[in-house]
């Protein structure tokens, strides 16, 4: 749980730390505290995956050798402009044009972090950001209803089909869209923010049926 | 009560579904698909309104959306009100209750009506100007009551029991009316694959084709309207979108549009499956490209007493019987200057009721519909115009003379023909509304003596009636190729190229151009010739105006108030030009137009909120440790949009008694504030140092790791914006935090320096406060404390020092701990993953139970830190404050090889001159008296208003560490007054004296931070 020995790593200048605890059954995620209520005939469908390790990378999109060793790192090249990318049990989205997020079982980020610490050098970020953030599904007949209600991008299939991510609003929040299938979407959404989006889901979603599944 | 001009058969409404609605407070009934201002004048209701100014009865005019006088409140309980509500436009359901907007006490007898009869000389134009110029302290009454005599409708005192929503769509083509224009285009454009939507304000789709006798394709108009709709609907790029209103088309073609869901159905929406449906919805469109199908609205001719309930637009008497089955009249005159006006004569004679006469002010015309109207053995006067009619509660009479060739006077014989229903059409006036929202005026077009749309450079196409092409033929064919042109480019390709459709076309003879009929009198002696029903504008007020010099059309429309009512002069506008124009000797384009805004019509405030309002209006940010808070009676404070402990009152317990409490926890044991709403940037690269050393005012280049430094950030121009500890986690991997409340603002600003100004820099940076839940315990007993909860820290004073950090375990989970101080005590911030956040913090609660651990909130911790004398940027600062002002030179080094952002700002002649405001302490000479913050400083005790104010208190608190007040605020040249006195003056004349001290209160040497 300490920070790492320089004979772990190479020395790259930034401090590592495994941030999943030895124990983690305690953990909570931020949609821990939401009451959902479920009707019988949804058609709108919400379910987290949650605490999942959440990774942000930083590097400038014409560094080759970013580039490269992420690639080596993640088996996949790293995902251009809107698109996204699933690798193994990673799933890496394009955030901006220097950011990608990627998504793992939490139990594997730290040595994800480490591994690209490993392999990268030079002017790149990598940083750890899984309690701030969790993914929301969204599916069913009416999930694109309920993000016409919320979201101002064009999320038509045309527009906007599986694997394409944007970062938008979501009502007065923000999240990162990515569409995953023909009437599913995931939304990473920011901790503080859940409750509020929590709400506004179910709120929208009431006309069309909305239920929860905790799985 | 009979519905007296209900014919037996035709229209569409559905006779087999009788309605019953309420109208002031009398039942009436209707049938299924009447509009209220049909059913009103199926059951022979007269006046439906009494007017602004002069108090006039007035009756329904028009149809559609240009209706200026059937203005309604409709609602059956006070939560359901909605005001302004054209009857023209409101959809008929059982139960409906409504009553006139306009007219008080009410509109049959009243009181206004007998100031009306006299109000031609009581009220001219400007008369708001004129007569209530003074004194200013009265206006609050007078627009009591001209309020409530203008009748502009009331608002609900009861919360709206409605819910309302919006959607943000996107689209190739967006085809703005469902006419016959609008349904060819979107039929032609939804063939080529691409998405388009169709909108249209009324209940139906199909325009005038819903009262056309006019056969497409062989087959009745309305056939080929349902046809249309049935293989729109069956697309799934297309959605339909009736009843719903585009209000506005702004820039790079966004539209909004006012959809009204359930308004047509009943009082409140329903509710289906237990789930409240939303009554209205407004759609926030973006679309490629906006064909305008807008269609034109029928402009009336202005005579001598033309706002007589009976009076009405000729189209509008074609829609009320053709598409209501409604003849609102026994016996028609009809006066006009086109071949259109013949519809309604021909209508309505053909509904068995008696015509008149046709009174056409061209000198012949022998186009189809003159012939049919002739054929049918309707009488028709050429070369004349109805000047005046006679009657109070409903038109008695029109008077008819002859015209001169030119139109401008009377000529030769006159005569009065006696009847119940005056039909006028002087043309068309083309819907150009839309097409100006983004900028362009309007262009006069002289062959249709109307205004078509100027040039855009928007992704537009305009089609059929809007361009003044209203034979079906051409609107038709028009509105095919628009809607071909607009998917072609959106890069769609129409499917099948279409054949042109058959319409059989209609011979006319040409249209005179003509707004107002002559009378033998002059406009300002004539009877009362109305331009705008709505604020009761005349031909003679306009010319009056006009004659006190406001000659603009701008100016006339102010002093007049033409236009300005919930109609927007669509009925009155050109006609208010023409007469403008005729008083000034010029033309009409040379008088030109007012301009157009949104909204086309009334949107309702709860469709502008949608459902950003009660718990959802804004987002709520909660901490991992929330629920812990609201289980433990913690009282909330905003800080930007979190939601912060405030203080946590015991049972009994004053608000001060609780901070007194909490306080001295700290002080004496410890406490534990949730400190995770605090900004945290984690900031990497091998240029993070220098990148810091540019945002702060002070140095970074030596800060090592494991230690952590306080900074300040200024702005360009030197002031300072924000503040926090950033510590050293590595050579080049820093953890910045920042205020609650500035953290986005930061990360932007970090993020616009290093990509606009210093991109060569390799650092990045990325937002950790949601990911890093903080806990600060803080007092002398914290490290017994954490010592209990970590094995892996050692806390050993001097290996751990006061801004030291270090990573470990705590509470069995990965963390980092700072020991910082904002309290001045001994103190640790621990920060763990947020996932983690809540377990710990129970635990830190379980085991600081021995130490009587108390939670405190933001009140507390603001104490605490002014004990101390530390700053809250955005409290002790606003943007006019430099470090020095604040006495915190220390924390600014000029002597960094790069510079720093404020530097030069800094430095500018006024930031350095003498006498600013700074910071400083303030002690009352009661300590006993604490200041309310915000309170002005002045030199003595006797002063004169305007006095010099030296400053003001930035903060002020009752502290029960020292048993008496403190406060900071700012003085002009406060540091160098130390000892001095200075004065607050209070609301009730009274003065607080105080002394200007130094802003640390407590342990000035800071013992007790670094134990």
């Amino acid at each position: 749980m300490s920070e790492s020995t320089p004979a772990m790593t190479k020395d790259h200048g930034c401090a590592l730390m495994n941030q999943y605890a030895d124990n983690n059954s305690q953990a909570e995620s931020p949609l821990v505290n939401i009451k959902w209520s479920n009707s019988a005939q949804p058609t709108v469908v919400a379910r987290e995956l949650s605490l999942m390790g959440h990774i942000t990378l930083r590097g400038k999109p014409d560094d080759e050798a970013f580039l490269a060793a992420a690639e080596k790192v993640l088996g996949v090249a790293l995902p251009g402009r809107l698109k996204s990318v699933e690798s193994g049990e990673y799933v890496i989205r394009w955030l901006t044009p220097d950011q990608w997020l990627i998504t793992l079982p939490g139990v594997h980020a730290f040595a994800l972090e480490q591994s690209l610490r490993d392999n990268l050098s030079g002017h790149y970020q990598v940083v750890n950001v899984s309690g701030g953030q969790t993914l929301l599904m969204l599916s069913g007949a009416n999930a694109e209803n309920v993000l016409m209600k919320s979201v101002h991008y064009d999320i038509h299939e045309r527009n906007f089909p599986v694997g394409k991510v944007v970062n938008t609003n979501f009502a007065k929040a923000g999240c990162t869209l990515r569409r995953v299938g023909a009437q599913e979407f995931e939304l990473v959404i920011r901790r503080s923010f859940a409750d509020y989006i929590a709400a506004w889901i179910q709120d929208s979603a009431a006309e069309y049926g909305f239920a929860f599944d905790s799985m | 009560m009979a519905q007296v001009n209900r014919i037996p058969s035709g229209g569409r409404i559905n006779r087999g579904k009788p309605l019953t609605f309420t109208y002031n407070g009398k039942q009436f009934s209707g049938y299924e698909g009447d509009t209220l201002a049909s059913a009103l004048l199926a059951n022979g209701v007269n006046i439906i309104g009494r007017s602004f100014k002069y108090s006039r009865p007035r009756g329904i005019i028009a149809a559609g959306a240009e209706e200026p006088n059937a203005v309604m409140q409709v609602g059956a309980s006070e939560a359901t009100q909605i005001p302004n509500v054209r009857a023209t436009q409101q959809a008929l359901y059982g139960g409906l209750v409504c009553s006139a907007v306009a007219g008080w006490p009410n509109v049959d007898f009243d009181l206004m009506s007998y100031i009306g009869k006299i109000g031609g000389k009581m009220m001219p134009p400007g008369f708001y100007y004129k007569t209530f110029m003074g004194p200013a302290g009265m206006w609050p009454t007078y627009e009591k009551y001209i309020r409530k005599a203008a009748g502009l409708g009331k608002a609900s005192k009861e919360l709206d029991v409605d819910i309302y929503d919006h959607f943000s769509r996107h689209a190739d083509v967006v085809i703005v009316g469902a006419g016959p224009t609008g349904l060819a285009a979107a039929q032609a454009a939804a063939s080529s694959g691409a998405r388009v939507i169709l909108a249209d304000e009324q209940e139906e789709f199909g325009g005038s084709l819903l009262h056309s006798k006019q056969s497409i394709n062989g087959k009745p108009a309305a056939e080929w309207v349902a046809e249309v709709i049935a293989e729109l609907a069956a697309n799934k790029n297309v959605l339909l979108l009736p009843r719903a209103t585009v209000n506005g088309l702004h820039d790079h073609n966004f539209l909004t549009i006012h959809e009204r869901l359930t308004d047509h159905i009943a009082d409140r929406a329903p509710s289906v499956n237990g789930v409240q449906q939303a009554r209205q919805r407004i759609h926030k469109v973006r679309a490629h490209w906006v064909v305008l199908a807008t269609g034109a609205q029928e402009r009336p001719i202005v005579f001598g007493n033309n706002d007589i309930p009976g009076v009405m637009l000729a189209s509008a008497v074609t829609t009320y019987i053709n598409r209501y089955g409604v003849v609102p009249g026994n016996k028609l005159v009809v006066g006009t200057a086109n071949d259109d006006g013949y519809e309604a004569a021909i209508a309505w004679q053909e509904a068995g009721r008696e015509v008149a006469a046709i009174v056409d002010s061209r000198p012949s015309a022998n186009g189809d519909r003159v012939k049919q109207a002739q054929a049918l053995g309707i009488k028709v006067i050429f070369g004349s115009v109805v000047y005046d009619a006679a009657g109070q509660a409903r038109v008695k009479s029109a008077k008819i003379s002859a015209i001169s060739a030119d139109g401008k006077k009377l000529s030769g014989q006159k005569q009065t023909i006696s009847c119940d229903t005056i039909a006028t059409s002087g043309g068309w006036s083309p819907v150009v509304h839309l097409s100006c929202h983004s900028g362009p005026r309007p262009v006069w077009d002289k062959k249709i003596f109307g205004f078509v749309p100027g040039e855009t450079h928007e992704h537009r196409l305009i089609a059929g009636g809007i361009r003044g092409h209203y034979e079906l033929s051409d609107c038709l064919s028009e509105g095919q190729n628009a809607g071909v042109q607009a998917a072609e480019a959106c890069g769609f390709k129409a499917a099948t190229p279409r054949s042109g459709y058959q319409v059989a076309k209609t011979k006319t003879t040409s249209p005179m151009e003509l707004y107002i009929a002559p009378h033998d009198q002059p406009l300002s002696r004539a009877p009362k010739q109305f331009v705008d029903f709505q604020n009761d504008v005349t031909a003679g007020g306009i010319e009056l105006a006009i004659r006190e010099g406001f000659e603009s059309i701008e100016h006339v429309k102010r002093y007049t108030a033409l236009g300005f009512g919930t109609d927007q002069g669509k009925l009155g506008n050109i006609n208010g030009m023409a007469i403008a124009a005729q008083v000034r000797g010029l033309t009409i384009p040379e008088v030109g137009t007012t301009v157009f805004r949104p909204n086309y019509t009334p949107v309702t405030f709860g469709a502008i909120a949608g459902r950003h309002c009660g718990e959802l209006f804004d987002p709520k940010r909660y901490t991992a440790m929330h629920s812990w808070h609201v289980a433990h009676g913690a009282l909330f404070e905003d800080v930007g949009q979190w939601k912060r402990p405030w203080y946590y009152p015991k049972a009994g317990e004053s608000m001060q008694d609780s901070l007194n409490r909490e306080v001295l926890a700290v002080r004496n044991s410890v406490g534990i504030l949730d400190a995770s709403t605090l900004g945290k940037i984690d900031i990497q690269g091998k240029d993070a140092r220098e990148f810091l050393g540019r945002i702060y005012t002070n140095a970074w280049a030596k800060l090592g790791v494991g230690k952590c430094r306080y900074g300040l950030m200024c702005g360009e121009d030197g002031m300072v914006f924000d503040d926090g500890v950033t510590s050293c986690l590595a050579d080049n991997h820093f953890l910045m935090t920042t205020t609650t409340g500035g953290a986005a603002r930061v990360l932007e600003w970090l993020e616009l320096y290093h990509q606009t100004e210093w991109p060569e820099l390799e650092v990045f940076m990325t937002s950790v406060t949601d990911h890093w839940a903080t806990m600060t315990i803080s007092g002398p007993n914290s490290r017994k404390l954490l010592a209990q909860l970590t094995s892996d820290i050692d806390l050993d004073k001097d290996g751990f020092k006061f801004m030291d950090w270090r990573a470990g375990t705590v509470a069995g989970v990965p963390a980092r701990v700072f020991r910082i101080s904002f309290t001045g005590e001994l103190s640790y911030e621990i920060n763990v993953p947020a996932n983690y956040g809540l377990q710990v913090w129970n635990k830190l609660m379980e085991v600081g139970a021995q130490y009587d651990i108390t939670p405190y909130g933001t009140e507390v911790m603001h104490i605490l830190r002014a004990e101390k004398g530390f700053i809250i940027a955005g409290q002790d600062t606003d943007g006019s404050v430099t470090p020095y002002d604040l006495g915190m030179g220390w924390a600014v080094s000029m002597n960094k090889e790069f510079s720093f952002i404020g530097k030069r700002g800094m430095n500018r002649q006024d930031p350095t001159r003498d006498n600013r405001k700074q910071l400083v302490g303030i002690k009352t000479k009661n300590p006993s008296v604490v200041l309310t913050e915000g309170m002005a400083a002045i030199n003595s005790k006797q002063f004169k208003v305007p006095a010099e104010i030296l400053g003001h208190v930035t903060s002020s608190y009752y502290s029960a560490t020292l048993g008496r007040s403190i406060a900071m605020g700012v003085i002009k040249n406060g540091l160098n007054r130390m000892g001095e006195t200075v004065y607050y003056p209070q609301i009730d004349g009274t003065v607080i004296e105080a002394e200007i001290c130094s802003p640390v209160f407590y342990d000035p040497k800071g013992d007790r931070q670094n134990v």
